[in-house]
């Protein structure tokens, strides 16, 4: 009996009549219906099975009697294995039980469907505002379907997000939204005494575009992976091969052999990138800016690369559902071929010259320090867990593309700290030249002359589910689609690795210098625009403000006369 | 040890040299497949609406202004350049080109018109049947389309035929004036 079988009958015999239903289109998914009462139940038992805890997707159910859904996925590594359970709930009440008690990695996800969706979690510990912006009116949910992809509700002065007391005997210290040290927009209250970190809080989410409810009710199913791509500015193609593989899957769309090794090949060609990025960034953070001048050289030649690949230096546009778009022919292989060894050659030689600098030891052992159990508590994905000697790769575990095909290692650090991120990144590097390499191989000899993208005959069915994963360069990416009408997805949902892992953040800091807190926040490669994906509109930030905005305004525009 | 990982630090920058271009002074060629602005071919295009149908930032508009001239409005201020009407184009008129240097302070400077005379056929003089199967019903071309192009914003219903109030509301349009010769003239 396979695992899927052997949990789907302890399921069934667990909970008896509060089971509903369980289906799977592909062997490695399992999509169960339970009733809501038996949520926490159903959870609590597969985390007892070994789960690891993904995502929620709160959606508004068209069909199911009108009612608001909850779906919550979760992964069995060892067994490459994907549990989603759903639970329905009635519009005039929609109520769930919270998770987040016993599953912390919970708790964003069911925040958001608190301000999306309208939705309420029983025993939630800290139901507070997380994605809206502070001035969103009360008793609009974006995500419900009445309500306009455009909306644009006025914006409201006087109304500040509240943040949590201070701990007593330390005071604040306001990084962000806009701050030197972050790269993008953010708030982090940070509580010192004196030096020393002692907690922090996050609030975030002002990078919103709307992208899930812009493709929920705008866009068409080949038009998403263009939007997809432009999720994250570094590991787009991730999201746009993300997004088609869960089509595939819900639609059981078989693609083209060699289309599955074009995108594997893309997708390691942006692994490059951006750990040559993450690796400059972080030399730059840190103060040691011959890392950030030397990493960005090499980095260049991957982005000239890609441009000639794909005819953009980021933003690949490769993915389409059913396939690719554009081939990698003998003459691309052999200037793919010429370029990774001069990176490999490049980036040995920058090795060389640093791994043995103190002055990057100094700012990085012992820094961000959190222990193997908490990163399993917190849910923590890619190189930021696997520097906590969290032996987890989606690559390896849950195989996708043409990955069941090509040999590599999952580079594991135990030091549980910074330096343990770069040194994973670091050898991640190597081996996604070698992973490129193989690839090349494939498509030179097997694979010739088969076609880059199959056509999607019909319609897609409406109501099916997909749940794709992908490992990101920051880690695992979930993506989760429900097939709908007109041609578009009825819910799309996209969690980026950087979800669960900035929600590790505030522990990683504790105990630590004010100094090391942008290296830490920049240990786990935040990209806040992957994350702040779903809302409506921007926001006018309001984190601990002395001033209104017509004060601010009537204060610039006299001293801007006095001058 | 310190010593010697800095003078191999100092190694790699002499060893590499100087790396940045002189790029605005000395062009950069893009390579070959790039994806840059995209460039219709007025000659070539039949107003099939593949393009304005499958554009995924709804950058490219049509309307038709009277029942033989449709206009093709292409604003490149959205445009991410993903170049999937070029893909589409069943007539192979567009073509992404390598020029990227569109910065302008101008709309207009980087957006194109095209007017198609939709009754007679642009390459052999003849005109066609509209009642009877043709090139554009296999291309299942439903009806016409009243995009604004003031605002330059996707209207997406189609009706069968002109009504009078459609007709008003493109009254506002002007006649671009770079095409004003070209041979789609009326009747």
């Amino acid at each position: 009996m396979s695992r899927k079988e052997e949990l789907l009958n302890l399921l069934k015999d667990k909970l008896r009549g509060k089971f509903l239903a369980g289906s799977s289109l592909e062997d490695k998914r399992l999509f169960i219906d339970i009733k809501k009462e038996a949520l926490v139940e159903t959870a609590s038992l597969l985390m007892k099975e070994g789960a690891r805890y993904q995502m929620g997707v709160g959606y508004e159910a068209k069909k199911n009697g009108q009612g608001l859904a909850m779906v919550h996925t979760f992964a069995f590594d060892a067994d490459s294995l994907l549990v989603a359970i759903r639970a329905l709930t009635t519009e005039d009440k929609p109520e769930f039980d919270s998770l987040t008690p016993f599953i912390p990695g919970a708790g964003w996800s069911e925040r958001e469907y608190i301000d999306l969706l309208g939705l309420h979690f029983k025993n939630h510990p800290n139901p507070k505002r997380l994605v809206l912006s502070d001035d969103w009116p009360e008793g609009i949910y974006p995500l419900r379907q009445d309500v306009p992809y455009d909306l644009m509700p006025p914006s409201a002065e006087e109304v500040a997000f509240r943040l949590d007391e201070a701990p007593p005997g330390s005071s604040i210290i306001p990084f962000g939204p806009f701050h030197a040290c972050l790269h993008e927009p953010a708030h982090f209250a940070v509580y010192v005494d004196g030096e020393e970190i002692k907690g922090c809080e996050y609030r975030g989410f002002m990078v919103h575009r709307g992208i899930e409810k812009l493709a929920a009710t705008e866009l068409t199913y080949n038009e998403i992976p263009f939007v997809a791509e432009r999720i994250c500015g570094i590991c787009g193609s991730v999201h746009s091969v993300n997004y088609a593989q869960a089509v595939e899957a819900a639609s059981g769309l078989k693609i083209p052999r060699r289309a599955e090794f074009i995108r594997t090949i893309m997708l390691e060609i942006e692994r490059l990138h951006s750990h040559l990025m993450w690796l400059g960034v972080a030399g730059h953070l840190i103060g040691f800016d011959t890392v950030f001048m030397q990493a960005w050289r090499i980095r260049e030649k991957i982005m000239w690369l890609a441009e000639s690949l794909t005819g953009n230096r980021k933003t690949y546009g490769m993915v389409i559902v059913g396939g690719v778009r554009r081939d990698i022919d003998l003459t691309k292989a052999d200037l793919i071929k010429k370029t990774l060894s001069e990176v490999e050659k490049d980036m040995l030689a920058l090795e060389k010259a640093i791994i043995k600098d103190k002055a990057i030891h100094r700012r990085t052992k012992g820094v961000g320090y959190l222990s193997r159990e908490k990163a399993v508590e917190w849910n923590l994905v890619g190189p930021v867990a696997r520097a906590r000697g969290l032996d987890m790769d989606a690559r390896r575990d849950h195989r996708y593309a043409a990955y069941d095909e090509v040999k590599f290692d999952v580079v594991v650090a135990d030091s549980s700290d910074v330096w343990g991120t770069l040194v994973v990144r670091i050898k991640e590097i190597y081996e996604a030249i070698k992973i490129i390499h193989q690839c090349l191989g494939k498509l030179a000899s097997e694979l010739q002359g088969s076609p880059l993208a199959i056509e999607i005959e019909g319609s897609i069915p409406a109501g099916q589910q997909g749940l794709s994963v992908v490992e990101a360069p920051r880690g695992e990416a979930v993506h989760y689609v429900l097939t709908g009408d007109d041609n578009r997805p009825e819910r799309w949902r996209v969690r980026a690795p950087t979800y669960p892992n900035l929600q590790a953040v505030p522990d990683m800091l504790l105990n630590n210098k004010l100094a090391d807190f942008p290296i830490i926040v920049g240990s786990i490669d935040p990209c806040i625009s992957c994350t702040d994906r779903v809302a409506v509109i921007d926001r006018k930030t309001a984190a601990d403000r002395i001033l209104s905005r017509q004060e601010l305004e009537k204060l610039s525009r006299e001293v801007r006369s006095k001058t | 040890m310190w010593l010697w990982n800095k003078i191999k630090q100092l190694a790699i920058p002499s060893r590499t040299g100087v790396v940045t271009l002189r790029y605005p002074y000395k062009p950069r060629p893009a390579p070959a497949g790039f994806r840059g602005q995209p460039v219709w071919d007025h000659t070539k295009c039949i107003g099939c609406a593949g393009c304005a149908s499958n554009c995924p930032a709804r950058t490219i508009f049509l309307r038709d202004i009277c029942q033989e001239i449709r206009i093709l409005l292409y604003d490149s201020s959205r445009c991410t350049y993903c170049g999937r009407c070029a893909d589409l184009c069943p007539e192979k008129a567009i073509t992404m080109s390598e020029n990227f240097e569109l910065a302008t302070d101008n709309r207009q400077d980087i957006t194109q018109t095209i007017e198609l005379f939709m009754m007679t056929c642009q390459r052999c003089g003849r005109c066609y049947d509209l009642e009877i199967k043709n090139a554009l019903d296999k291309l299942q071309m439903l009806g016409y389309r009243y995009d604004s192009l003031e605002v330059r914003k996707v209207i997406r219903q189609s009706t069968p035929e002109l009504e009078p109030e459609h007709l008003e509301k493109t009254a506002t349009y002007r006649r671009p004036e770079k095409l004003e010769k070209s041979s789609c003239g009326k009747d």
